[in-house]
């Protein structure tokens, strides 16, 4: 590996107004770490509570919809790993973007999903996440409530904005942009 | 009587039931990974002490910010609640929330959209 210019790194996440990133496997805990991390670093930037609360919400519910998608696959720790950027954009609004390593059928399914959901307004968000809300959960489901995308759509406010690019072994890359 | 006397950690709120007072309470953020490992025996206490006693049953509740797993577990409880709301048995929920973050709040009034049993969300400074 070449030595990484840090100093053009920092450059380039200042100018992006990059609060936190973070590439590679992660877990639980560090989930836990990096949200509180989050949390300490809005409250010194004086970010109302509400926005702090609902950033954070973005970050956990994106975070864990990831690690359960990767144990459910069963992927190794390589392919388990996400790709996550919090920060601002240049109207001063929060955006949570995170990637992650998915079969491409799955990212197929995503991506329209994402797309119908991009088309309802708050009003039918909520009706659509409380129907799935009385939905019984599957057996041995860990999570899976499958309230995730919903209440991330919910929480936006903007359209939820996401993109697949296609790798050479029937898997994909996904990513998802959350503006708050 | 088995009460839960659980310990908060970072992505999980304190969880203390009281069978003799028919009280049950949670406190603090809930975000844990498996929820329903957490949930399980809230929602198993909460079942029981539905069946085996006639008292009534109070939840206090001091959540703060719920990851949609979490919510969902949180709506099983209070689906028993309403069963037995519905069989004249007196149930009620207090949520109470930070007048700083009105998210607690606005949680709290969509879980009560579901919900005819007496359900106050009440602010903590007021």
């Amino acid at each position: 590996m070449n030595s990484p210019d840090l100093f053009l790194l920092r450059q380039t996440y200042n100018e992006q107004r990059i609060m936190i990133c973070f590439n590679g496997p992660f877990s639980k805990s560090l989930i836990e770490e990096i949200g509180k991390a989050l949390k300490n670093y809005m409250q010194s930037e004086n970010a109302t509570p509400t926005a702090a609360t609902d950033v954070f919400g973005v970050y956990i519910e994106m975070m864990q919809n990831i690690r359960h998608y990767a144990a459910a696959k069963g992927y190794s720790d390589v392919d388990a790993g996400a790709t996550v950027i919090i920060g601002r954009d240049e109207e001063e609004r929060y955006v949570v973007s995170a990637g992650n390593i998915v079969d491409q059928t799955d990212g197929q399914y995503l991506v329209s999903r994402i797309d119908s959901l991009g088309g309802m307004d708050k009003a039918a968000l909520k009706a659509l996440y409380k129907e799935q809300l009385r939905k019984p959960r599957p057996e041995g489901a860990a999570s899976g409530a499958g309230l995730g995308l919903i209440d991330l759509a919910r929480k936006a406010t903007l359209p939820l904005v996401c993109s697949l690019r296609e790798l050479d072994d029937g898997r994909a890359f996904f990513s998802l942009r959350v503006v708050i | 009587m088995n009460d839960l006397s659980i310990a908060a950690t970072q992505s999980s709120p304190a969880v203390n039931s009281n069978w003799q007072h028919g009280l049950l309470s949670m406190c603090g953020d809930s975000y844990p990974e498996n929820s329903f490992e957490l949930f399980d025996p809230v929602i198993n206490w909460v079942e029981r002490y539905l069946d085996e006693s006639d008292a009534p049953l109070r939840l206090e509740l001091h959540l703060l910010y719920l990851n949609t797993s979490s919510i969902k577990a949180v709506m099983d409880i209070f689906d028993l609640m309403e069963e037995a709301h519905r069989r004249s048995r007196p149930v009620s929920v207090c949520w109470y929330y930070d007048e700083d973050n009105p998210r607690a709040a606005e949680l709290a009034a969509e879980f009560k959209e579901d919900c005819s049993f007496p359900f106050d969300i009440l602010s903590k400074t007021s």
